[in-house]
């Protein structure tokens, strides 16, 4: 028994030991990866990943080097470009802590499909990442660009879009769940949100773009890239995005202006603090009909002219006009979308909501009916809550003083 | 392994019973010699002619015939008192005495030494009786008891011709007194500690619990000391089972020496190979006082301010008295506090190690960049330079408790400054390690017994260990034996993790959290299962405003 006993705990004591830490990975091992970018270069996909230089970012003594760097490799696949990364890379590249992943406009426009495998499917991925598309550029120029305030320029493009897409409504983020659920569905098409470089990329990889006040190269997070299947087919201007994004029910906070009278150039602009959409889709007459309510709150943010918003008819007639106003901005929203032929306001997971049977019947050339047939009810009621901090504007003032002045 | 440890220790112990020690008195059994000047002697050479023996020959009686003697150590008994409650009385008040002057003038003409028989017993009588006016006086007619009463300080009287002595209590030695306890402090209550005399350690107990149930038994251990050992409970409160098997192990305890309550303890407590106590000691008299109203037995050393406490189960390693003297909400707060340290203190150094070798998606990514910016120029491995760390802790605090006083500052220049500061900058650790050390040594200073501190030292090694080689997944699984054996553990019976492994609903009031006493009705389940109820408050409210 002893014995036994005797041999039991040298056994486990030699197996602790013989472990030798696998999977471990110091610190020091490893390349923390930000940011990735998939380009087409030829045949090949040319994988380009920027990773931190710590010691630059958290360190105890800067030198002037720059706090990110980036390699770039090239195969036929993501998984192997990135496994070829070693021989450049001079430590295992640790893809955790991806922020952001661009993919290039040739690319996009090819198909992404075929790379979002490997994305979705490796162990080491988070899926807490967004998804871009470089216009213009490639994805590497993208990520290539050094930012002020930010040192991971890869941490303020994500929170570029996160920001822009909270408080200014012309943006889409868009997560690999999310992006991947709608290439899929049969009754919505895919967006992705478009990254530009202002100015010259080649200037915007070199430290002097940071050390200037104003940066003469940086990136901007702006509209939104449409997709059919899984390629890229067009683009949303800024304002059919916002469409977009309120017709999908994404829209946080937003600002919302309309003249104060008609024909006027002076505005009264209103801050949208909560938005509500509600889509109920049916057959008018054989007519495949969408019927989008929209519930919006707003604050008066600004008054330009001297209109009397303590007068409740005034009131109401404001929330009328912006009513139109983001009704009109949804409907031209809806005919760019019907011109890319791509129905990315998922109206047909609507219509096969509440009526399978029918949806069954018209699923094959679904693209088709989007286009020519879909009728939509636009309906947007406008409740103003609050008017700042002042009520009435010093405006008003201002026009009978020069009123009196005129006599 | 367990087994195969004490099966060891066993076959040991036999072998060295086989060399019994020899007895270096002969004499031990032995009664008294008739003639006063052999007993004298006889003793003197037994205590090897050592200087601290006095012995004090006079003569006592009307015509001072009769030869008497008073044996006392120097040091352990009263100087003041042999001299004006014993001395005077023998010698200047008996000259007067009438009865005894009697008792002598009818063998004036012969030496005592050779006096009637049938007389010894009355002038012993007379002298127990009316002589010697001393509260404490024995008979004693043994070398045996000679010893034990003369070592313990008291004197002793021998008459010539008498194989029976007196001994008279005169114990008086130095002590310290009842002074501040240096460990477990508390900033609301009682100030006084126990002392290493065993009699005022009974009293200050008794001072707080004025019933006669109280009760104390005492007890002889140790072949060479002959050290006082009290039991000391409350009977009806107490669980009958623990008291039993208190004193079983007690008797089976046969050991040299008991020169503090840690020997007792290792001697009768259930599980030696475990890093928990299952044994509390502490030196506050309220503590213990508590613990007995709770239906717990104290075990008091002579020499020694710890008193032992037991049972011991694991949630009253985190209780403070000062958890009872403060408002039942502070006292929770505080005792959660303490659960989490426990944690903090074992986990800490171990979940950096998984987290920055094992688990980097964890992580937040700024904190992993100033981590990884920390980390960069450092040459070695997280778990070494963790390890590096904690031993450099511990090696400062061993070196902190060791060394004189006065040298006390120079280790905290050097453990702060070079150690820390130095080693960080140089780049050897990272400032991280650092935090985590720091953390790890305040956390584990929280917990308001040293004992329970100490296993968590040792199980912390453990952890890193596992952290180092399996990352979190090592971690659980510690985690999970820990808990086994936790569960598997015993303090006298009662199960180690109670209230909460055996689930005691009741109990719950008591343990994770204190409520206020007015729902502590109820004495613990496990531990008292007679006598249950503790008290009958109505929950304050109030006055009623309505007329």
């Amino acid at each position: 028994m002893v014995k036994k006993l005797k041999i039991v705990c040298v056994i486990i004591i030699f197996i602790l030991f013989l472990t030798a830490c696998w999977d471990a990975n110091e610190l020091t091992d490893l390349a923390l990866a930000t940011a990735l970018a998939i380009d087409q270069e030829d045949d090949q996909i040319k994988l380009t990943v920027q990773v931190i230089n710590p010691d630059e970012i958290a360190g105890n003594n800067f030198t002037n080097r720059t706090a990110v760097s980036t390699y770039s490799s090239t195969g036929e696949t993501v998984f192997e470009a990135l496994r070829k990364l070693t021989t450049i890379a001079p430590r295992k590249v640790y893809l955790s802590h991806i922020h952001v992943i661009v993919i290039g406009e040739a690319l996009a426009e090819a198909g992404i499909a075929r790379n979002l495998d490997f994305i979705s499917r490796d162990h080491e991925m988070r899926a807490d990442f967004h998804l871009a598309i470089a216009r213009g550029h490639t994805a590497a120029e993208a990520i290539n660009i050094l930012t002020p305030l930010e040192k991971i320029s890869a941490e303020k493009l994500a929170s570029s879009i996160e920001s822009s897409q909270q408080a200014w409504a012309k943006t889409k983020k868009v997560s690999l769940d999310v992006l991947l659920s709608s290439i899929s569905s049969k009754g919505k098409e895919a967006v992705l949100t478009g990254v530009d470089i202002i100015g010259d990329p080649n200037q915007g990889n070199k430290l002097d773009n940071v050390e200037a006040v104003h940066s003469p190269t940086f990136v901007k997070v702006d509209t939104v890239g449409v997709f059919k299947n899984d390629q890229l087919v067009g683009w949303l201007s800024g304002d059919d995005s916002k469409g977009l994004n309120y017709v999908i029910n994404e829209v946080e906070s937003t600002v919302e202006e309309t003249a104060c009278e008609e024909g006027d150039d002076k505005k009264v602009v209103a801050e949208v603090i909560k938005s509500n959409t509600k889509m109920e889709g049916k057959f008018k007459n054989d007519t495949p009909t969408v019927a989008i309510d929209i519930k919006t709150e707003a604050n008066i943010g600004d008054v330009e002219c001297g209109i009397d918003i303590t007068d409740p008819s005034n009131f109401e007639k404001i929330e009328k006009q912006l009513g139109k106003e983001i009704e009109q901005l949804i409907k031209d929203s809806i005919d760019q979308a019907k011109e890319l032929e791509s129905d990315i306001f998922g109206f047909g997971e609507v219509i096969s909501r509440s009526n399978y049977k029918r949806w069954k019947e018209i699923e094959g050339r679904w693209s088709d009916v989007f286009v020519q047939q879909l009728q939509t009810e636009v309906n947007v009621d406008v409740t103003l809550r609050r008017t700042g901090t002042v009520t009435q504007s010093f405006q008003k003032e201002i026009e009978e003083k020069k009123k009196k002045d005129e006599q | 392994m367990k087994h195969n440890f004490s099966y060891l220790l066993n076959k040991w112990r036999q072998k060295k019973k086989k060399s019994a020690a020899v007895n270096n008195i002969p004499s031990d059994q032995t009664t008294l010699e008739k003639k006063l000047q052999d007993t004298v002697h006889s003793v003197r050479s037994s205590l090897g002619e050592s200087s601290d023996f006095v012995v004090r020959n006079f003569k006592v009686g009307n015509n001072q015939t009769i030869k008497a003697a008073l044996l006392y150590m120097d040091g352990l008994a009263d100087k003041s008192f042999i001299q004006n409650f014993i001395m005077e009385t023998l010698m200047v008040d008996t000259e007067l005495e009438e009865i005894s002057g009697k008792d002598i003038s009818n063998d004036s003409g012969q030496s005592t030494s050779v006096s009637v028989s049938g007389k010894q017993g009355d002038f012993f009588k007379q002298f127990k009786d009316r002589i010697v006016a001393n509260s404490e006086v024995s008979e004693i007619n043994s070398y045996e008891s000679l010893f034990q009463y003369l070592l313990a300080g008291d004197s002793i009287l021998l008459l010539d011709g008498y194989v029976k002595g007196f001994a008279i209590g005169s114990k008086g030695y130095e002590s310290r007194g009842v002074q501040e306890p240096s460990s477990q402090t508390v900033v609301r209550g009682p100030k006084d500690g126990f002392s290493e005399v065993l009699r005022t350690n009974t009293s200050l107990i008794r001072r707080r619990i004025k019933d006669p149930n109280l009760w104390v038994e005492n007890k002889v251990i140790g072949k060479k000391t002959n050290t006082d050992v009290a039991i000391c409970y409350i009977n009806g409160v107490v669980n009958e089972k623990v008291v039993q098997e208190v004193k079983q192990r007690l008797d089976k305890v046969d050991i040299d020496a008991i020169l503090e309550s840690g020997y007792i303890e290792e001697t009768i407590q259930d599980e030696t190979f475990t890093p928990f106590p299952t044994i509390y000691n502490t030196e506050r008299p309220d503590t213990i006082c508590a613990g007995l109203l709770e239906g717990r037995v104290a075990i008091m050393v002579d020499g020694t301010p710890f008193v032992l406490l037991v049972p011991a189960l694991f949630v009253h390693f985190f209780q403070s008295s000062e958890d009872y003297y403060q408002r039942s909400d502070v006292g929770t707060l505080v005792r959660l506090l303490r659960y989490l340290c426990f944690f903090l203190a074992l986990l800490t150094p171990a979940s950096y190690i998984a987290l920055t070798t094992f688990h980097q998606e964890m992580i937040p990514t700024q904190l992993l960049v100033s981590l990884a910016a920390q980390r960069e120029g450092v040459p070695f491995p997280a778990y070494v330079e963790a390890l590096l760390m904690e031993i450099t802790f511990e090696i400062l605090r061993e070196a902190g408790t060791r060394m004189p006083r006065a040298v006390g500052n120079a280790i905290s220049i050097v453990g702060a400054l070079v150690l820390g500061q130095a080693a960080v900058e140089a780049g050897i650790v990272s400032s991280a390690m650092v935090i985590v050390v720091s953390l790890t040594a305040i956390s584990s200073f929280v917990s308001p017994t040293f004992n329970m501190a100490i296993s968590v030292r040792i199980l912390r090694f453990g952890f890193m260990t596992l952290a180092a080689m399996f990352g979190l997944v090592g971690i659980i699984l510690g985690l999970i034996v820990m808990v086994l054996h936790l569960t598997s553990l015993r303090s006298f019976g009662i199960p180690y993790l109670a209230p909460m492994g055996p689930f005691i609903p009741s109990d719950q009031k008591d343990a994770l959290v204190r409520m206020p006493f007015w729902n502590l009705r109820n004495r613990p389940k496990l531990i008292n299962q007679t006598d249950l109820e503790r008290e009958d408050t109505p929950s304050p409210k109030p006055p009623s405003t309505k007329q």
